[in-house]
């Protein structure tokens, strides 16, 4: 059975907090619950976007995601988002 | 006054081309960071590279695309470029302006950015180039309150679709491409301005096979217009250019003399499937055989026209070299109605389709293509759920090593060895 | 009432999409949409689309660089009010089109085009050079391994009398991308222009730690030349990469993962000339662009050696092949071995391909033409 929302926000910050490396694919996210459609880790992952957990971190061509404190800039980036 | 000597970037200046460097000059007075995006190519010019900075973490809250970061690695030399962010505007279908709307546009860059713009990017956007990063929000701002305008697409979102101008302006439309791509742009507005997919994902719109928006050779899903009855022929217009009255391939050849139009040279002998001939004076089709190249109706638009019977191809999967290779899209639907009247139904259909797999299966930094080739078109038709035929190739494979599945074969992959051995000594 | 810093989200709008395409068709194109007859380019550069109605749309095409400011963007507004009922249009290849639905309205207008110097070159129909659809180069981009703006203007004046006019066999379609990330898809393009780079890229030990995630740029290379590997950084061991330098197919994939990678050289970038490729399904099927001359320096501010590969393959297409024939299409009938004789381009070992699905490429059958390479 899928989690619930609240479950799922949690299992995606806990993910984005623990992970080796702070930057996430948005597949890395598909393993917090198997049982949930793709989309809606995706929609679910974007909403955390909106509450200021998660960041969107880009290279330009592949956006990614991140916790905002685990982020290095580059020189001169003032990234907000 | 010029802020910084440009003396090779000068020479760019001659030629009867328009000259970029004389128009950010002419804009450079009214908006002087201007001189400094000379002065850096001046000296990437000199220096022969680039002087951009690997672009950073910049956006406008909420999206993850629409902008794309971008700093000097010599802003002390050139301040006004020491940002120089890239924001994607997400363009009308076809790209038509009203020069109000147009010029709001530019007033709004005038305020928050560098004044120098793409019209467009290759994707389909106006790109507004080169903006500081405190100027996002705001800009961002009055480009949705003011102007009721949004952003497009980057990084692993759906990208801002494109489209031909369709049926606005040309009788070949086989769909009307322009409510198409402005009916899913704002479908998936959430897919464009947040990431979704493993990499970037691009729908084109093109009317007919002639496919101008190149959706065939750059999008994942490209919408090719196309028809499944006759050409329609207009035999008295057919009889006009034969007698010389009407031009060539609606005058694109009137450079130069090549001589009186021969229908049988120009047309019968360069038709791909051998399917058209003259009886007497009427031009005849066998449009069973026809593959609907477009050649004719190019050549003869006065007579021939796209039958009545419309609707469109869908082909999935082309990209760039970057990394194994270009790939053309294959054609997986070969005909299939687009109306707007169900709002595109079948399409969106087809899309999501595509989408449930292709988020689950595909890795990362991988185009639909590419997965596609990595798991094999077979697979990918069942997984489409849909029947194999003989359109989805141009020949069949030439080496015998078919997967069979267990359930294929009578009486499955089990089998007895010692029973085997009963029989065939070793 | 604007942006207020210091509550961002109030009054927030977001996901409106574009305006609705029908807000911008000029009278003529939103009273005929759906109806029109047939078409025909009475000039170069101008067209006439003529509607069941018995109306007709006059279209006037002309050249524009890609990077306009927007002094040029509100210059063509004055235009298209005085003469199109405040409406223009842009085409996929950074032309811009003026509209008009009388014929008599269109000589007041080609004059008043030519009477601005040459900032609205009359162009780009039939079977001639369009514009060339390019990519940033050094103008924006972080990654390029030549200039596209000043390369386009450098090929343009010396293809300008092809754009103005409709004299090849086919239509040509030209375009450049300054890098192998191709954001241009310059892959099914008569003539293409690429920038390419030769040099492996260089490791930044003492920055690699704090700008790049290594499995990301390790996992970017599609040769697997990317290999963990440690350094020592004042006294100090720390985890980076090392480059398998024979294995590097210098893509610069890695780059885009990882700034502490840069490829770029003076040097070693250089332009790739591809030839052949094609988009529409007329007569023969879509085309890649093939690779023929596989490096020419950086020079600019003008790109001498590049302009002269293009027209060298332009003016020789044009003398040899016949009426409808694309570029690709010509290279076929005549077979690639005349195509190099022809134009004179020395064949490498640049043009055989060793890369993925290479054996497509590879010549398998005993019919071939005897052209100078056979010693």
């Amino acid at each position: 059975m899928a989690m619930s929302d609240e479950d799922l926000e949690k299992a995606i910050i806990e993910k984005a907090i623990k992970a080796p490396k702070p930057q996430l694919y948005i597949k890395d996210f598909y393993k917090c619950d198997p049982d949930s459609k793709a989309r809606r880790i995706k929609n679910i992952a974007n909403g955390l976007v909106n509450k200021g957990e998660l960041m969107f971190w880009s290279s330009g061509s592949t956006t990614m995601y991140a916790r905002p404190d685990r982020i290095k800039n580059e020189e001169g980036a003032e990234g907000i988002n | 006054m010029a802020k910084h000597d440009t003396p090779l970037l000068d020479e760019l200046e001659k030629g009867p081309w328009p000259s970029f460097v004389t128009d950010i000059k002419r804009q450079a007075e009214k908006k002087p960071d201007c001189w400094d995006i000379l002065g850096q190519l001046e000296l990437s010019y000199k220096d022969r590279i680039t002087h951009w900075k690997h672009g950073g973490i910049v956006g406008v809250f909420g999206y993850g695309g629409g902008i794309v970061g971008r700093y000097s690695d010599v802003p002390k030399q050139f301040p006004g470029v020491e940002h120089f962010h890239t924001v994607r505007v997400n363009q009308p279908a076809s790209k038509y302006y009203s020069t109000e709307n147009l010029r709001a546009l530019m007033d709004l860059w005038e305020k928050h950015g560098s004044g120098m713009t793409n019209m467009h990017g290759s994707t389909g956007d106006i790109i507004l180039l080169g903006c500081r990063t405190e100027a996002l929000e705001p800009f961002f701002w009055d480009l949705t309150h003011e102007m009721g305008q949004d952003l497009g697409g980057s990084g692993s979102n759906l990208r801002t679709p494109a489209n031909c101008l369709g049926q606005s302006r040309c009788e070949w439309s086989c769909y009307d491409t322009e409510e198409a791509c402005h009916h899913l742009t704002m479908h998936y507005q959430d897919e464009i301005h947040r990431p979704a997919f493993p990499y970037k994902f691009k729908f084109k719109f093109s009317g007919c096979p002639n496919d101008c928006v190149a959706a065939a050779a750059r999008s994942d899903f490209a919408v090719i217009g196309n028809w499944r009855d006759d050409i329609q022929i207009d035999q008295a217009a057919v009889k006009e250019y034969v007698a010389g009255n009407y031009p060539a391939n609606g005058g694109s050849y009137s450079g130069k003399d090549w001589g009186p139009f021969s229908i049988k040279k120009e047309v019968l002998d360069l038709c791909p499937t051998e399917c058209m001939w003259m009886e007497g004076d009427e031009l005849k089709i066998d449009n069973a055989e026809c593959t609907r190249c477009m050649h004719c109706i190019n050549v003869m638009p006065r007579a021939l026209r796209p039958g009545k019977v419309k609707g469109a191809s869908i082909s999935i999967g082309a990209k760039a070299p970057i990394l194994d290779g270009a790939q053309f899209a294959t054609l997986i639907i070969p005909f299939i109605e687009v109306s707007a009247e169900n709002e595109f139904e079948g399409i969106i259909d087809v899309i999501e389709e595509v989408w449930d797999w292709w988020m689950t299966v595909g890795k990362n930094r991988e185009r639909v293509g590419e997965t596609m080739q990595r798991v094999g078109l077979p697979t990918f038709i069942k997984v489409m759920g849909l029947d194999p035929i003989p359109q989805h190739i141009k020949e069949p494979r030439s080496n015998p090593y078919v997967f069979w599945e267990e359930e294929e074969v009578e009486g499955g992959f089990e089998r007895d060895v010692e029973e085997f051995r009963a029989r065939h000594a070793a | 009432m604007g942006y207020d810093p210091a509550n961002p989200m109030a009054d927030r709008i977001t996901d409106i999409g574009p305006p609705h395409y029908s807000k911008f068709h000029p009278p003529v194109i939103a009273n005929n949409k759906g109806k029109w007859l047939w078409h025909e380019i009475t000039q170069p550069g101008v067209l006439v689309h003529k509607a069941e109605s018995g109306d007709e749309c006059w279209t006037v095409r002309v050249g524009a660089a890609r990077l306009i400011s927007i002094e040029l963007i509100r210059e063509m507004c004055d235009i298209a009010d005085a003469h199109c009922d405040g409406y223009l249009r842009f085409t996929t290849r950074n032309n811009v089109e003026f509209m008009v639905d009388d014929k008599a309205k269109v000589q007041p207008l080609l004059d008043d085009l030519a009477s601005r110097g040459n900032k609205f070159p009359v162009g780009g129909t039939g079977a001639g050079v369009t514009n060339i659809v390019h990519t940033q180069g050094w103008v924006h981009c972080h990654t390029p391994a030549t200039d596209a703006s000043g390369v386009v203007k450098a090929v343009m004046d010396e293809l300008f009398d092809y754009f103005v006019t409709m004299k090849l066999p086919a239509q040509v379609r030209v375009a450049l991308a300054c890098c192998l990330n191709m954001c241009g898809a310059v892959h099914a393009s008569d003539i293409a222009i690429l920038g390419v780079h030769r040099k492996p890229p260089m490791i930044d030990h003492s920055r690699i730690t704090g700008v790049c995630e290594l499995p990301l740029a390790i996992s970017a290379c599609p040769l697997g030349a990317v290999k963990p590997a440690k350094a020592e950084i004042n006294g100090k061991e720390i985890k980076t990469v090392k480059v398998n330098v024979e294995r590097c197919m210098f893509c610069g994939n890695c780059y885009t993962m990882c700034p502490a990678m840069p490829l770029a050289d003076p040097e070693g970038d250089g332009i790739a000339i591809l030839v052949g490729g094609k988009v529409s399904n007329s007569r023969s099927h879509p085309k890649f662009s093939k690779l023929v001359i596989p490096f020419l320096p950086n020079t600019p501010p003008r790109w001498p050696e590049t302009v002269a590969a293009v027209k060298n393959i332009l003016e020789t297409y044009a003398a040899d092949a016949r009426k409808y024939e694309r570029v690709g299409e010509w290279c076929e009938r005549i077979g690639w071995e005349k195509f190099f004789e022809k134009t004179g381009i020395p064949f490498t070992i640049k043009s055989v391909d060793d890369y993925r699905l290479a054996y497509d490429t590879w010549r398998t059958t005993t019919q071939f033409k005897y052209t100078s390479h056979i010693k």
